[in-house]
């Protein structure tokens, strides 16, 4: 019975589980007390690699980089605006959403990717002032979320069965929901660099 | 002479009460430049996505002008955002912006990226839509599209450079970099 359930809702379960580990970690309070063992890792990070090196070593390069990391993200905000606007029936009415979800995906996972690996070169050449931040965090948090949800809820479900079949509350739900959850990631990207 | 007359439009400009309004407020610059960098996932989001289906990278099972027509009004309205926050970041600060390379060349390359798309359009009305549904648009739109995204990639590089001082007016004594930059004062003192 339970591997049958497991089947049918792996996405959904996974997510479950992940959050209730959350709800765990927080309420045993052991994120609190991982949080100052993190501190090390990221003086490690701009101290003793390559990346620290280069990211407080040459201004150029480092603006660069930032500067690839908006690109990235500017590029991954309109993959998600086109593909979640289809979904809300705002955009690209004559063309099948399924088309544009699965034609973007991959795009999508490129300018992720890229986004990431910017993002913690940026991040080596100031990772002992981002710790403080609880903005970075924030940050994080919505990129581990943001990410969670697009290959655990969204895609697997949007590749289930033909949109027509699915609840268009859910569907709307999950755009809606992705929006919020890849601005919040952009929007406190850019107030790290006012803190 | 031309930098001269720029520096005194600046000079102008940070004179006025609603300048110094935006630059004495905290947070009104801090949310001008934020909106500014936040409407590129509009504006540049989905003018990327336009030339990538040029390049045949995207979506290429749907046709090519689907692409650019309904990409069209949302990335307008972004680049309409993005040019008012930009303004008004010039106008808060406009004698150190004016005396910026960076801002200068990020101009420059702004204005030839507008060429480009106004010359891009032109040829993708010119064309006739035996190419729409094909993964790869002809190559002169190709071409189009790879301008399009070195000149914006140029536009955002430049407009990331902007905050550092690397080749401010106080700090280099390199006559051309001096003269490219509008430092009026700085050239007489050489």
């Amino acid at each position: 019975m339970f591997s049958t359930i497991w089947s049918q809702y792996k996405a959904t379960l996974t997510v479950f589980l992940v959050l209730l580990v959350i709800v765990v970690l927080e309420v045993l309070q052991v994120r609190a007390a991982i949080y100052p063992s993190l501190l090390p890792a990221f003086e490690w990070l701009k101290n003793s690699t390559p990346l620290g090196y280069i990211g407080t070593t040459y201004g150029s390069i480092y603006a660069t980089v930032q500067a690839m990391h908006l690109l990235a993200m500017g590029t991954l905000g309109g993959l998600v605006l086109t593909t979640d606007l289809r979904l809300l029936g705002v955009m690209f009415r004559n063309t099948p959403s399924e088309v544009i979800s699965n034609g973007t995906h991959k795009a999508f996972k490129v300018a992720l990717i890229a986004a990431v690996l910017t993002g913690i070169f940026c991040v080596a050449g100031v990772a002992d002032k981002v710790y403080y931040m609880p903005v970075f965090w924030v940050k994080m948090l919505a990129l581990a979320v943001g990410a969670a949800f697009v290959f655990l809820v969204k895609q697997p479900l949007l590749n289930s069965k033909p949109h027509s079949e699915i609840n268009p509350w859910i569907i709307r739900g999950m755009a809606i929901t992705s929006i919020l959850v890849w601005f919040t990631v952009a929007a406190s990207g850019r107030w790290i660099g006012f803190s | 002479m031309i930098n001269e007359l720029l520096l005194q439009f600046g000079q102008w400009m940070e004179a006025q009460q609603y300048s110094q309004m935006l630059v004495a407020g905290y947070y009104s610059y801090s949310w001008l430049e934020a909106t500014h960098v936040l409407t590129l996932m509009v504006s540049i989001g989905s003018l990327f996505i336009i030339d990538f289906r040029m390049l045949g990278w995207i979506l290429p099972n749907v046709s090519a002008s689907t692409i650019a027509d309904r990409l069209h009004k949302p990335m307008m309205i972004g680049f309409a955002i993005m040019f008012i926050t930009g303004f008004l970041l010039v106008y808060a600060k406009p004698v150190e912006t004016i005396q910026s390379l960076w801002f200068r060349i990020k101009m420059v390359l702004l204005v030839l990226a507008f060429i480009n798309a106004w010359i891009f359009n032109a040829k993708m009305k010119a064309a006739d839509g035996n190419w729409d549904n094909d993964s790869v648009a002809p190559r002169n739109l190709r071409v189009g599209a790879i301008l399009s995204l070195v000149l914006w990639c140029g536009v955002v590089t430049m407009g990331r450079y902007i905050p550092y001082d690397w080749v401010d007016c106080d700090k280099t004594q390199n006559s051309t970099i001096l003269w490219a930059a509008g430092c009026v004062d700085q050239l007489k003192a050489l």
